[in-house]
C-alpha cells in the first residue's frame, strides 16, 4: 500500500469582486490531480510559476483547504479529519519551505524553534530530554549542537535550510513535502543540502514530495516525477523517462529549454511562445493547445486525458 | 582598442579599519561586439563590478581604492558629473534581475521608454520609436501593449520591455545582471534567444552576469568567475566548460545536477562562501579546496595566463584533484 494517495483533489479559489464580493470566477489551481507516493520513495513534482504545485503541496497537508477529492495517508482520508485529530496526524507529515529566511522566527532560538514541535505533540520529558534531542537532531543535519541557544540571523541560508530540516525531522515524520527547498540557495551549498536529504531519507526511511522548478534537481532526486501545467498533471512517469522519453509536447519543451554546460552538445531547442495562460479562464480543450507546436483541432475541444502511453509512463496528450 | 578595459578595480565599503574589500584587484577586457559571462555566487562581487562600470554604486559608503575603468579610452572613475551622465543609459545600459521592481508601476511602458529616449535620443522621442523598440524586443502589438501599466504585463514581457528601454539609448555595451534568474524556464529560453539575436543584429557588447553555468554555454564567448572578489579564472567559454582549470570552477560544475545524468551522488563544496569581514588569508578558496596545501594559506596566488587567453588564479592548476571530494557541511 502506498503511504500517501491522493485522488481527484481540486483547489479552486473564489474570485471576488464588486462592492457585495460576488464570487463571479474559480481560479483551478489544482484540478483532478491523482497520484501516490510509497514509503521511503521520492516523487518529483515540476511546473513553472503559477502551475498550482505549491498549492497542491499544501492541500495535501490541509495548510489549504481541498475543494473536492480525496488524501489517504496510511489508508485515512484526511481531508475528513477535524481538530485534534487532524493535529495528531500532523506528525506523520511535515513541510520544508523554500525561503530559509522567512520561515524561521526571528525572536527564537534554533533551539526553541526546533523543540516547539516536540512540545505540541509532548514528545519528551523535562528540560534535559529535551536538550539532548534537540542535539541529537542538529547533528543529524550536520550542524554543531552548541548552536541551539543561537538565533537564525547568525546562520547562512544553507545552515538555516538545515535548521528547518531539522525542524521537520523532530516529530519523526514519514513523509516531508519540501517546496523548493533548495532554490534560494547558492549553486555550491544547494548540493550539500540535496545529499543531506537523500542521506536522511537512507536512514530514516522518509518519503518526499520533492516540489521543485529546476528539472535537473528534481531529476537528480527523484524515483517518479510528475509535471504540472496549470493546475492539471500532464505527465507522469519515472525520473529516466520523463527525462529520456518524454512524451507530452509541453515536458519536450520544459527539457529543451533547460541550458546545458556542454557546449559539444548541440540540442533542438523547443521555444515555447508566449506566456502561462491565466487559470481564471484556463484554454478550452487541452489546456496547453494555445503554446503547443503540434495541436490539431480537436486539441482545441476536447480535453485530454491523463492515460497510460506506455508501462509506468502517464501523458494527457491526445497525440502521445 | 577594447571597448571596456578594467585594470585592477579595487573597492571598499566603509573606511578604516573596519572595510571591507568586495572587489579586490579585478582586471578584464570586453572587445566590441563580444559577449563576456561573469559567474559567481552570491556575495563575489560580480555585480557591483558591472555596476562599476556606470559608477552606479553609491559612494559613500563605497569608496574606489584603486585601478581604473576605461569606457573607449576615458576613466569612468575621474569623470564628472555631466560625462557620468552621459554614458549612463547612452554607452552602457542595465537591465536588472528583477523587472517588476525596476519598472515604475504608476507610468505606461510606453511612457518610460519614451523617457530613456527623450534622455538620449530627442529628436526621435516619439512613439513611431517606442513601437520599433518593443518589436525589436518581439512583444507582440506593441501599439496596444505601450499603454499598458507595468502590472498587466508578466514577468517575460516585463523583461522585454527592460531590455527595449535599455536597447532605447543604442548602448554600445549592454549589462544584463541576471536577466533571467526570477523567469521560469520556458520564458528564460524566449529572453536568452533575444539576446543573442540582437547581439547579431545590433552588434553590441554584452557583459551577461550569472550563476548559472548553462547560460554560460549558450551565450558567452568568454566567462570570468569570481570567487570573494577575485576572478579565479578567465579563459574562452568553451575551454572553460569542456576542461575547467581553477578547483572552484571544476567544483562548482561538479555540484551541479546535470540533466540526464541520473541519480549519482552529488560532489558539494564543504563550507560557505566566506564573509567579507572573515577572509581566510592566502588564497580565499583555499579551505573548501580539496587540492590544498599548506602554502595555500599563506601565499595569495596571482592570476597567471597558463595557455594563450587563459588565466588562472592557483599554481597547482596542473595537478590533478582527488578523485571525490566529500561534502563535510
Amino acid at each position: 500500500m502506498s503511504l500517501l494517495e491522493v485522488k481527484n483533489l481540486k483547489v479552486h479559489f473564489p474570485v471576488k469582486q464588486g462592492v457585495f464580493s460576488r464570487v463571479h470566477a474559480h481560479v483551478k489551481a489544482v484540478d483532478e490531480v491523482t497520484l501516490s507516493v510509497g514509503v521511503a520513495e521520492t516523487v518529483g513534482l515540476v511546473g513553472e510559476s503559477g502551475c498550482g504545485k505549491t498549492t497542491l503541496g499544501r492541500a495535501i497537508i490541509r495548510l489549504v483547504e481541498p475543494t473536492a477529492g480525496r488524501v489517504l495517508f496510511e489508508g485515512e482520508d484526511l481531508t475528513q479529519l477535524r481538530g485534534s485529530a487532524l493535529r495528531s496526524r500532523r506528525r506523520k507529515f511535515q513541510m520544508v519551505f523554500q525561503d530559509p529566511y522567512g520561515s524561521l522566527n526571528p525572536r527564537m532560538t534554533v533551539g526553541q524553534i526546533i523543540a516547539e514541535a516536540l512540545d505540541i505533540h509532548r514528545l519528551v520529558d523535562g528540560a534535559p530530554a529535551r536538550q539532548q534531542r534537540v542535539a541529537e537532531l542538529l547533528r543529524a543535519v550536520g550542524l554543531d549542537p552548541g548552536h541551539a541557544q543561537r538565533y537564525p540571523h547568525e546562520f547562512s541560508g544553507g545552515q538555516r535550510q538545515r535548521i528547518g530540516i531539522a525542524r521537520a525531522l523532530a516529530v519523526e515524520p514519514r513523509l516531508i513535502v519540501c517546496d523548493e527547498p533548495v532554490s534560494a540557495l547558492d549553486v555550491s551549498v544547494q548540493a550539500q543540502i540535496i545529499n543531506l536529504l537523500q542521506d536522511l531519507q537512507e536512514q530514516r526511511g522518509i518519503a518526499y514530495l520533492f516540489i521543485a522548478h529546476d528539472l535537473a534537481v528534481v531529476e537528480h532526486i527523484s524515483r517518479r516525477v510528475l509535471v504540472m501545467y496549470l493546475g492539471k498533471l500532464v505527465e507522469t512517469a519515472d525520473a529516466r523517462g520523463i527525462i529520456h522519453a518524454p512524451k507530452h509536447p509541453y515536458t519536450q519543451a520544459l527539457i529543451s529549454a533547460v541550458p546545458v554546460v556542454d557546449p559539444a552538445s548541440k540540442r533542438r531547442r523547443i521555444v515555447l511562445p508566449g506566456d502561462v495562460p491565466s487559470p481564471i479562464d484556463p484554454p478550452s480543450g487541452c489546456p496547453f493547445h494555445p503554446r503547443c507546436p503540434v495541436a490539431e483541432a480537436r486539441c482545441r475541444v476536447e480535453v485530454p486525458l491523463l492515460r497510460e502511453v506506455s508501462p509506468g509512463h502517464w501523458a494527457a496528450c491526445h497525440l502521445a | 582598442m577594447s571597448l571596456l578595459e578594467i585594470r585592477n578595480l579595487q573597492l571598499e565599503f566603509g573606511i578604516g579599519p573596519t572595510a571591507l574589500r568586495a572587489v579586490n584587484g579585478v582586471s578584464l577586457t570586453l572587445a566590441a561586439g563580444e559577449t563576456l559571462c561573469l559567474v559567481g555566487e552570491s556575495g563575489c562581487g560580480k555585480s557591483v563590478t558591472a555596476l562599476s562600470i556606470a559608477r552606479l554604486v553609491p559612494s559613500p559608503p563605497a569608496r574606489y581604492v584603486g585601478g581604473e575603468i576605461l569606457l573607449n579610452g576615458k576613466d569612468v572613475l575621474r569623470m564628472n558629473k555631466a560625462d557620468l551622465r552621459g554614458i549612463r543609459g547612452g554607452v552602457v545600459s542595465y537591465v536588472f534581475q528583477e523587472p517588476s521592481a525596476s519598472l515604475n508601476p504608476v507610468f505606461r511602458v510606453g511612457h518610460q521608454i519614451r523617457e530613456a529616449l527623450k534622455l538620449h535620443r530627442p529628436d526621435r522621442a516619439r512613439a513611431e520609436e517606442v513601437v520599433r523598440l518593443l518589436k525589436l524586443v518581439g512583444i507582440p502589438a506593441p501599439e496596444l501593449r505601450m499603454r499598458d501599466y507595468p502590472h498587466q504585463l508578466s514577468g517575460g514581457m516585463q523583461q522585454r520591455v527592460m531590455i527595449a528601454m535599455a536597447l532605447a539609448s543604442e548602448p554600445k555595451l549592454l549589462v544584463a545582471d541576471e536577466p533571467t534568474t526570477a523567469l521560469d524556464v520556458t520564458i528564460q529560453a524566449q529572453i536568452l534567444d533575444l539576446l543573442r539575436d540582437l547581439r547579431t543584429r545590433l552588434r553590441m557588447s554584452i557583459l551577461l552576469i550569472t550563476h548559472n553555468l548553462g547560460i554560460v554555454g549558450d551565450l558567452a564567448d568568454r566567462v570570468a568567475v569570481m570567487y570573494a572578489g577575485q576572478i579565479v579564472e578567465l579563459s574562452p567559454a568553451t575551454d572553460l566548460l569542456q576542461r575547467p582549470l581553477h578547483p572552484y570552477t571544476l567544483a562548482l560544475m561538479n555540484s551541479v545536477p546535470k540533466l540526464g545524468a541520473g541519480a549519482q551522488r552529488l560532489t558539494a563544496i564543504p563550507g560557505n562562501v566566506p564573509s567579507l569581514e572573515a577572509m581566510p588569508p592566502g588564497c580565499r578558496f583555499h579551505p573548501r579546496c580539496a587540492r590544498a596545501r599548506p602554502e595555500c594559506a599563506r601565499e595569495v596566488p596571482g592570476l597567471i595566463e597558463v595557455e594563450p587567453g587563459r588565466w588562472v588564479r592557483c599554481p597547482f592548476w596542473t595537478q590533478p584533484l582527488p578523485a571525490r571530494q566529500e561534502a563535510l557541511g
